[in-house]
């Protein structure tokens, strides 16, 4: 008898690994869908999420046991797992088990509850419920070995792909920051960055972690998916550092910065393979269409990944199951992704967009990127685009879905209805919510719980759903608003806008998680809660006191440095804040009448305006003073106030923390046009400024 | 027992394998349904690819179905043949040597089955070469009523179960020695191939191939290259065969061919010195055209232009009974990101991206086959097809 190919002999089994897959995202980003059903169930082109990881895990062909961590809806997940192909003889995994983790409030408490089970007996690949990538880890695996052999300290491997920055699988909520080694891909410092108010953030390094290192890489285009290779003692690591919350921000952060542990982490970056991770709705909505347009080749649609698929492809990236009705007038243009039993009515239009099974799209309606999820009923007429529809929901005639809408389960939205950008819409409202206290991971209400508040309250929301339909608005709470507001809709101008919003609600969240951590353990109790006001205040404190007391200018530049790198803010707040403390200055020399306008400002500015010189760099830096500036003298007396700016320009230019074409180029801004009042007095200096500028470059001309 | 046996093979197929009290045929049913999912899984995940490959290992997979599975007649066998052979020909339904390959061992079957007529099957037997069929054991076949049972579907037989336990054994041998031959010829289908080299290489001759990813071509020069000494032009393939094409020509260069790799642009430029055009075919089918690498219709059409003689090298595992009616169904279209790549956010995502990796040739456009049983025309390759194939088993759903 021949020997078949993929025999599991004794020989493999030393190079059989474990594997761990996080199914809960310990996040809400996808509420409100994910109180019925758990992220890694929603389904991407029509296959649950959960099923791209185990397809990668079981590509590998290394893996022998899988441990699937989940916490909320871990009964949905449970069933799932036991009725899919994994549990069959045939399965690539001799050992597939759910491990319910109920109470698991973040990654580090689920790796904690894994150490604590006992589950990892040697190498393990982590990864999380919601990749989808077409690597080949066995490369990984290659290197994972060598590193393992040749440094003692090694404890894993992350796996990153690279992107440009503004990449649509990116994350843009989570953006981060790697230090590497370039002679060995070890990861020597990790910093995620949450780009605070809108401008840009800093990366603080500590030169010790550079040393002996030859040359390194700083990188912020890589696209994390959260695919680890670890040795055994990752788990124990997060077992003994009891306030480890997330994957990256704190254990991969805490291990490389500490000085205990001394332990290291190496990285593998792919450039020709895909990977991402679907963790918001952009992601959602971009790892879809890749999938569609075949980026993640071989993981396609008509890969059928379920037993039961039969999808086939057409050309323009059209992906149909059998028994598909279509419509001979509708329109499919490039891809759509239809399931089994669907049909698509009389002139239907539909491109970039996925239909579920046993849809009924009727005739005229036009979708586009948009995902119709199995089950739905979109009546005539109806335009959808960028919006999420998911199971058994109804849509009736003349309905216009603008995008980032979602509408949950089994929502009704009744005739000519319009449903407004973002809303997402949900069949029961969910009480709890405001009421749960767990921000990081409330994933987990509990279905029993908002089925009977189903019961107790028929009424529905008329404004929303219209006179006849089921569902109601779904509050996000502020932690969210910001996250979502982008919504499923990719558009990259609106990304940009909506970036600050996006990093101002993470660094919230990131306070609620430190708030946390500080309950969990009082050793790190000393961070100070709201660093940003804090700083403010102390700041100004700093240069008043420094004015005041008549102190060397070098020693107050200290001081501000110093805190500034203790609270860990940018320079434009460090700027704003000794802004504020010297016109305060100035404003109570002159309200107390001890000197006029010009002198009061000559006085101040001319000695304290060059700490300007530590806080202000390029060109940018420049124009955000004077605009710093600008808006606090707008507050003052109206008497002085374009006075008093006009004197501290002049001032600033004098010493040179001012040049002529930034001062122009202010001028000229949007922002500083906004108030006009202001700008009067120094309308005539800038006249002349601009001449000489134009002089000079004359001058240098007539020199050529 | 031999309505019970039989009941055990209907099931064996399906998963459902509750009513079936025998434990022994629970096992093997199992144990079947186990071999077939691990296959499918195996294909679906690219974790065989390459014609050869998955020839060799569809081989090796019918030869254990057909050690493992439990039936009465060749009739059941056939059925079960058929079915399995359409759930994995779905598992890669663009690798048609899947399909091949199982019609080869169907039509082995009703071969060994089909005694109503003998004497064709003899003279067809004695045309094909490649898949001899044991004739002594036509005798044996004859003797125990085989022919009631090749007319009823129904497996209603009425022989005695003694003469059809040793016919079955009998049969079960056969079949597996039928696919250890077919094996045997896919496995030695180069040295076959390579040796009709002579005749068609001239000394001095300029060779152009579009196909570096084919092993039988490589072969065939590397064959050649013992008694002629020629040129080898190479198109890059760009972008899916690139590094294919580079290992190809340094193993060429490696045996002293002078190689030249050039742009897949500059095909037409260079054609007026071409002698001939040297295609690998993935498939070909029974109208004579072939599915091969992307860019290969191309060089095909340059090749009319200029009246240079299209040679295509093909495996008989390769001739498929089908007609390429779809060509949309015979195309595989690849990863995007090789023909843009995916960090370029400027344009993913805002224009679409279409990368196939296979190609369509016409028949019209290939001189000659050249296989492991002869060089045919184009034109006779659906005579080849009948006698390799059984036309029941065109389709196997």
């Amino acid at each position: 008898m021949p020997p078949k190919n993929n025999n599991k002999d004794a020989g493999e089994d030393d190079q059989k690994m474990q594997a761990i897959v996080l199914a809960d995202s310990f996040q809400t980003r996808f509420m409100p869908l994910t109180s019925v059903k758990p992220r890694c169930l929603l389904p991407l082109a029509n296959v649950p999420l959960i099923e791209y990881t185990l397809e990668f895990l079981a590509q590998a062909n290394v893996i022998n046991e899988v441990y699937i961590m989940c916490c909320s809806h871990s009964d949905q997940i449970q069933e799932y797992i036991d009725n899919s192909k994994w549990t069959n003889v045939s399965s690539p995994f001799k050992k597939i088990q759910t491990i319910a983790s109920k109470e698991s409030r973040s990654v580090g408490d689920a790796m904690r509850d894994v150490d604590s089970r006992g589950l990892i007996t040697g190498d393990f690949i982590l990864v999380s419920g919601d990749v989808v990538t077409n690597l080949d880890i066995s490369k990984v695996l290659e290197d994972h070995k060598v590193y393992k052999q040749s440094d003692r300290d090694y404890i894993c491997t992350m796996v990153l792909t690279q992107a440009s920055p503004m990449h649509r699988s990116r994350s843009i909520i989570e953006p981060a920051c790697f230090i590497m080694d370039k002679a060995t891909n070890r990861c020597l410092y990790y910093q995620d960055l949450p780009p605070i108010n809108g401008k840009k953030s800093s990366v603080n390094i500590d030169p010790e972690v550079l040393e002996d290192i030859q040359e390194f890489e700083i990188n912020n285009n890589l696209i994390d998916c959260h695919v680890d290779i670890c040795t055994a003692t990752v788990p124990t690591i997060f077992q003994e550092n009891f306030d480890y919350q997330t994957l990256r921000s704190d254990f991969v952060k805490g291990v490389l910065s500490s000085d205990l542990l001394k332990k290291h982490i190496y990285s593998y970056i792919t450039k020709d393979q895909y990977s991402a991770r679907v963790e918001s709705w952009q992601t959602y909505d971009g790892i879809s269409q890749d999938v569609l347009e075949r980026w993640c080749y071989p993981i396609v649609p008509e890969r059928n990944l379920l037993l039961d698929q039969t999808y086939t492809y057409g050309s323009q990236h059209i992906y149909k199951e059998n028994n598909v009705i279509l419509s001979q007038s509708c329109k499919l243009q490039s891809g759509v992704v239809i399931g089994k039993d669907s049909f698509i009515g009389d002139s239907t239009e539909i491109q970039n967009s996925v239909i579920g099974r046993s849809c009924k799209i009727g005739s005229n309606v036009v979708i586009e990127n948009s995902y119709i999820w199995d089950g739905a009923v979109i009546e005539d007429n109806c335009i959808i685009k960028h919006s999420i529809v998911a199971n058994d929901a109804l849509i009736r005639k003349d309905v216009i879905l603008s995008p980032g809408s979602v509408i949950g389960f089994g929502v009704v939205i009744d005739n000519s209805v319009i449903v407004g950008n973002n809303m997402k819409i949900i069949k029961t409202p969910i009480n709890e919510f405001t009421s749960s206290a767990n921000i990081s991971s409330d994933d987990s209400f509990d279905d029993d719980n908002s089925f009977k508040d189903n019961e107790n309250s028929l009424v529905c929301d008329p404004d929303v759903v219209g006179i006849n339909g089921v569902g109601f608005l779904y509050e996000e709470n502020q932690y969210e608003t910001a996250e979502t507001s982008s919504g499923i809709v990719y558009e990259m101008e609106k990304l940009h806008l909506s970036d600050s919003s996006i990093a101002s609600s993470s660094i919230t969240v990131h306070h609620s998680n430190k708030k946390k951590r500080r309950t969990h353990s009082s050793a790190s109790g000393f961070i100070s809660e709201d660093e940003t006001e804090n700083f403010e205040e102390e700041a100004i404190a700093t240069v008043e006191r420094a004015m005041e007391n008549n102190h060397d200018l070098d020693t107050a530049m200290l001081e501000l440095n110093t805190l500034r790198m203790s609270m860990n803010v940018t320079y434009h707040e460090v700027r704003e804040a000794s802004c504020l403390a010297m016109i305060k200055r100035v404003n109570h020399f002159i309200n107390t009448a001890t000197l006029g306008t010009k002198d009061a400002a000559e006085k101040i500015f001319r000695k304290w305006g060059k700490m300007f010189q530590r806080q202000v760099f390029d060109d940018d830096d420049q124009i955000d003073l004077l605009l710093i500036i600008q808006t606090i003298c707008h507050k003052l007396d109206e008497n002085y106030k374009a006075l008093l700016f006009g004197c501290i320009a002049v001032v600033l230019y004098d010493i040179d923390i001012l040049d002529d074409e930034n001062i122009i180029a202010w001028w000229n801004s949007k922002e500083a046009q906004e108030m006009p009042e202001i700008r009067e007095k120094v309308n005539k200096w800038i006249e002349v400024l601009q001449e000489e500028s134009s002089d000079e470059e004359e001058s240098s001309d007539d020199e050529n | 027992m031999s309505s019970h046996a039989s009941h055990s093979v209907s099931n064996s197929a399906s998963v459902n394998v509750s009513s079936v009290t025998d434990a022994a045929s629970i096992l093997a049913a199992n144990k079947l349904e186990v071999l077939i999912e691990r296959f499918i899984s195996q294909l679906k995940r690219r974790q065989v690819t390459g014609s050869y490959n998955v020839a060799i290992a569809t081989c090796k997979f019918l030869m254990r179905v057909t050690s493992i599975s439990r039936w009465n007649t060749a009739q059941e066998f056939i059925t079960l043949l058929r079915l399995i052979g359409k759930k994995i020909t779905d598992a890669q339904p663009r690798e048609f040597s899947i399909g091949n390959i199982v019609r080869r061992v169907l039509a082995l079957v009703r071969d060994e089955v089909n005694v109503k007529i003998p004497s064709t099957v003899a003279t067809s037997n004695e045309s094909n070469t490649i898949a001899p069929v044991n004739t002594s054991m036509f005798q044996l076949l004859v003797t125990t009523g085989k022919e009631k049972e090749n007319n009823n579907n129904n497996n209603t037989s009425t022989t005695t179960s003694t003469s059809t336990h040793s016919s079955k054994s009998d049969l079960r041998s056969i079949i597996i020695q039928g696919i250890r031959d077919l094996m045997d010829e896919v496995q030695s289908v180069h040295e076959n191939i390579e040796l009709m080299t002579v005749d068609l290489i001239h000394d001095n001759e300029i060779l152009l191939t579009p196909t570096p990813g084919s092993s039988t071509v490589l072969n065939f020069l590397l064959k050649a290259s013992l008694k002629r000494k020629f040129t080898v032009l190479i198109t890059e393939n760009y972008p899916n065969d690139i590094e294919v094409c580079h290992g190809f020509a340094k193993k060429l260069a490696n045996a002293n061919i002078e190689s030249v790799i050039i742009p897949d642009s500059t095909v037409f430029a260079v054609m007026s010195r071409v002698g001939k055009v040297l295609i690998g075919a993935r498939s070909v089918f029974a109208n004579g055209g072939c599915v091969t690498a992307a860019g290969v219709a191309t060089v095909c059409e340059c090749a009319k232009e200029h009246r240079t003689p299209v040679f295509a090298v093909a495996g008989l595992y390769k001739f498929s009974p089908g007609y390429p009616f779809d060509r949309n169904s015979l195309i595989e279209f690849g990863n995007s990101g090789k023909v843009l790549p995916y960090d370029d956010c400027d344009l993913v995502g805002k224009c679409e991206v279409t990368n196939p990796l296979y190609d369509y040739v016409v028949p019209e456009h290939i001189d000659i086959y050249i296989t492991n049983i002869g060089g045919f025309s184009p034109n006779f390759i659906y005579r080849i097809v009948l006698d390799n194939y059984n036309t029941e088993d065109v389709d196997l759903s």
